[in-house]
């Protein structure tokens, strides 16, 4: 190659060096043009994600990772301990003496996106169960994107060790397309089965890109790369949704075995009940693994904002079945109690989060499910003992 | 399939590359532009093939015995084989239950066969007029059939309930075929200009097909002139860097106009016309100007597009919209609005009416009726024709006060100039938007109440507005420009920098604004 460009003439050389120039000067100008029009024409929330591949096969947050979400509603500092969880210390895998765990799984809205630690449903959380006399100690293991089945595998292979007293899973409308999207389990004739060890979407490639500086910078400041990613994601999604519903349908592989599936509406009918079976079982399995762990198991309703003042459920998409079984905490009537036209209980120009008032209601009512929990008051006994026993010495 | 959909998209990749490597031999291009024509058409619904094909046949025989030309035996073979050819092809592709087609696509064809033998034992001096006759027939039949045959036999029905006489009509579900008025519209156009002489027709199908079902502009125009692009059917055409460039920034125009203003204005439209009763004057009003420039944007947006497409491929269509929202006079905005059909109806219909040739009354009477099937052609609905009346009827009121020769007088410049122009064009768009009401609305009763809605003086809010003027800005400073420097092509105008960034904001645009549920296209349904 450089041997053939010993033979251009200097003409040659400083034209190809100028068409060079040129090419690289109009890359710049197209990005930073990008970048100048979407920040006056329709400012983007600049949120970008910190997450990477755990040895347990699904996502986890990018250890000791220092990033920042700017919306045009917030601006928020993130922090991520060495084990992956959204805290500002470290957690001894050994639960301390006289000490009450509660951990949490779940999506952004456990992870506290738009909110600032103290904020964030683990952070208040802590301090209202203190406050009850509680020396709790809440773990967040949620990361952005989580469906059950990612929540579950993260739970028995990585968060069970740290010996959780409750364990509270989060429930969101996304996660019944989440749940059948990601692959992980799959419900063949009524049974939950295993059927992928991985679910890693797009996880190497984001690996791969993170090693750059240049495009870290870019990833946390520019708001035409975030809504560009945040459209090719939205489009992946649905690609994968919608191949995942033709591959379920088309097979007829469903919860009580093979569906006929004829027109449109009836394969969104069976796309939902397929959804539906496979969330259910997921939460149960979830049910049934923490409590032979000797834990209690909760599951909190996250559910969706119509507008200021109308809040929409999402436990609906669980069966009945599973909810009789389970320990529901739902704050839907306390939410539409708070709700006012002048207060925002979600953010409404982020990705639409709790804000910290809309959590502190969904934490009031935490609390009070959780004063029933036979583990946490267990726990709180032996604190007390530890306590007492401590003082005596 | 629309050019807004991905699988547009694919289908151009695929097709391009394969058009610029046969583009230099006539026959094989053309035939290649057939093929993609019927997959583009086909797309839709494979079965309506075969009214193209039909049209397509018909009018190549007819179009040279119109024009005195002989018709030979090999040509009625190469036509009739044609479209065989196509049924079987359309039919392979339908389902089991569509087979019943056959019968009634036999009984067609034989039944033109017949007619054409007949014709040909016509006197020579009377067979150009029975072959214009056959097209006339042959196109002017299947629109019938397929847009006003329900509506035909609803409204006697009405009539006739009316008079106290009972009966129980028959109405058959038919599906209207996409682009039907546009693409009948055309050959009759050929078939015509041929029996006028104006048009001289060749003896090959592969060509006439090819500009028969020219995909770029076979669904929504604009209605070519044989005379205008028949011939670049004929020759191999030019293709070079500019005209790619400049193609592709008037497809991205059209885009924009399409996905970004027309989708984004008619959910304002939408939620008036579709529930008018429970509306304030403020979201009347805006869903009345947001549905002017949807109606604009859509239609305007997709002969960009098609006019962009065939300068990729070295073709060229006219202009179909100059401006129309800069008329000053009610005929002005028919000389600048949906150009190819006005020209259609004024050389076909107003002009063999007799156009202003016998006085007044008459001049009147044609315009009336020229406008009244203009409206018909647009839809099977008395709402349509009432839009065609309603322009018939102000474009009258105009010439009988001699308001055109007053305002062609008037010079902008002076003040006096500037107050009848500016008075006179916002009392046209005023007189436009009134017809869009009716154009619009789905009973003449909806109408009425939007009118009334319109002249109430409560429940004005900025929220629509806002959204409306937000939409709106960008293309009513785009038109000043085009106005100002006279380039409709504005994104062509001015030095590299200048033009590259046009395109970057415009991709941009195009990006970040799209709205999120795409629309038909309004005259997919005409």
């Amino acid at each position: 190659m450089i041997a053939r460009f010993r033979h251009w003439s200097g003409k040659e050389l400083s034209s190809l060096l100028w068409h060079t120039i040129r090419a690289l000067a109009l890359v710049v100008y197209t990005a930073l043009l990008a970048e100048a029009f979407v920040r006056l024409s329709d400012p983007q929330p600049v949120m970008p994600r910190y997450v990477t591949g755990t040895a347990w096969g699904v996502r986890g947050n990018i250890p000791n990772a220092r990033y920042w979400h700017h919306t045009p509603e917030v601006d928020v500092e993130y922090r991520v301990n060495s084990q992956g969880l959204r805290a500002d210390r470290e957690y001894p895998t050994n639960k301390p003496p006289g000490v009450c765990r509660v951990a949490l799984f779940g999506d952004s809205i456990f992870f506290g996106y738009e909110v600032d630690l103290q904020d964030s449903f683990a952070g208040q959380l802590e301090n209202r169960l203190k406050e009850h006399g509680i020396p709790a100690e809440v773990l967040n293991f949620a990361v952005s994107g989580f469906g059950t089945a990612e929540m579950l595998q993260t739970y028995e292979s990585y968060g069970r060790h740290f010996d959780p007293d409750v364990t509270i899973f989060s429930w969101s409308q996304t996660d019944p397309s989440d749940n059948v999207r990601s692959d992980l389990y799959e419900l063949k004739y009524g049974q939950l089965v295993r059927v992928n060890a991985e679910y890693l979407p797009s996880v190497k490639f984001q690996d791969m890109l993170m090693r750059y500086r240049l495009y870290r910078l870019i990833n946390d400041n520019s708001q035409f790369y975030a809504f560009a990613r945040e459209s090719i994601s939205i489009a992946l999604k649905n690609r994968l949704e919608f191949a995942r519903i033709a591959s379920l349908t088309s097979l007829g592989r469903t919860g009580d075995g093979p569906a006929s599936v004829n027109g449109d509406s009836d394969i969104l009918d069976s796309w939902h009940r397929i959804a539906k079976d496979l969330s259910s079982a997921l939460v149960l399995r979830a049910h049934d693994v923490v409590v032979a762990d000797g834990g209690d198991f909760y599951l909190v309703e996250f559910p969706e904002r119509v507008t200021r003042t109308q809040i929409a459920p999402t436990i609906d998409s669980l069966s009945t079945a599973a909810l009789s079984r389970i320990k529901v905490i739902s704050a839907i009537a306390d939410l539409s109690d708070a709700a006012r036209p002048d207060l925002k209980l979600f953010y409404e120009k982020g990705e639409g989060h709790l804000t910290p008032i809309g959590i502190r209601v969904m934490v009031d009512k935490t609390v009070r499910v959780l004063s029933a929990s036979p583990q946490l008051a267990a726990c709180a006994q032996r604190s007390r003992t530890v306590l007492k026993t401590s003082n005596v010495r | 399939m629309l050019f807004n959909s991905g699988s547009f998209a694919l289908f151009f990749a695929l097709f391009l590359p394969i058009y610029f490597i046969c583009r230099r031999h006539v026959a094989v291009r053309n035939s290649l532009l057939i093929v993609a024509s019927y997959v583009f058409y086909g797309w839709w619904d494979a079965r309506f093939l075969i009214l193209v094909a039909i049209s397509t046949s018909v009018d190549y025989i007819a179009a040279l015995g119109s024009a005195d030309k002989p018709v030979r035996e090999n040509d009625v073979l190469k036509s009739a084989s044609f479209l065989i050819v196509v049924t079987i092809a359309s039919l392979s592709l339908a389902t089991r239950h569509d087979w019943w087609l056959v019968a009634p696509v036999t009984a067609g064809i034989l039944i033109i066969g017949l007619l054409i033998a007949l014709i040909k034992r016509v006197a020579a001096p009377s067979q150009p007029k029975c072959w214009l006759l056959l097209s006339l027939t042959t196109n002017l039949g299947i629109l019938a059939f397929f847009k006003y045959f329900n509506f035909f036999v609803g409204s006697a029905t009405i009539l006739l309930t009316t008079i106290g006489l009972r009966v129980q009509a028959p109405t058959l579900s038919i599906i209207l075929p996409v682009g039907l008025s546009f693409y009948t519209f055309q050959a009759i156009s050929r078939t015509i200009d041929s029996y006028r002489r104006q048009f001289d027709p060749q003896y090959s199908i592969i060509n006439y097909a090819a500009f028969h079902a020219f995909f770029p502009q076979l669904v929504a125009g604009p209605i070519e002139r044989a005379g205008h692009l028949m011939p670049q059917f004929e020759t191999v055409r030019p293709i070079n860097r500019q005209q790619i460039t400049t193609g592709t920034l008037l497809f991205t125009w059209g885009l924009y106009q399409k996905i970004v203003i027309a989708d984004n204005l008619a959910p304002i439209a939408n939620v008036v016309f579709n529930a008018p009763d429970r509306q304030t004057a403020g979201a009347t009003l805006a869903a009345v100007l947001a549905f002017a420039l949807q109606i604009y944007c859509d239609f305007a947006g997709y002969s960009n597009m098609a006019r962009g497409l065939a300068r990729c491929m070295g073709f060229d269509l006219m202009v179909n919209f100059n401006q129309p929202y800069f008329a000053r006079t009610p005929s002005e905005f028919w000389q600048r609005w949906h150009i190819s059909l006005s020209r259609w109806l004024r050389d076909y219909l107003y002009i063999s009416l007799g156009g202003n040739r016998g006085g007044n009354a008459r001049t009147y009477r044609n315009l009336m009726i020229t406008m009244l099937l203009g409206g018909l052609w647009h839809g099977a609905a008395w709402t349509f024709v009432a839009w065609g009346a309603f322009h018939g009827a102000i474009q009258v009121v105009y010439r009988v006060l001699g308001i055109n020769s007053l305002i062609e007088r008037s010079r902008f410049l002076t003040v006096h100039g500037f107050v009848i122009q500016t008075g006179s064009w916002l009392v046209t768009m005023s007189l436009v938007c009134v017809g869009w009401i009716l154009f619009r609305s789905h009973t003449f009763g909806d109408a009425v109440i939007v009118l009334k809605d319109l002249v109430a003086t409560t429940g004005y809010s900025s929220e629509v507005f806002l959204t409306l003027f937000a939409y709106s800005a960008p293309l009513v400073l785009v038109e000043i420009y085009q106005r100002a420097s006279g380039r409709l092509e504005f994104l062509t105008a001015g030095p590299f920098i200048v033009r590259y960034t046009s395109a970057v904001i415009l991709l941009l645009a195009l990006i970040v604004f799209s709205a999120p549920a795409g629309q038909q296209f309004i005259y997919f349904d005409f």
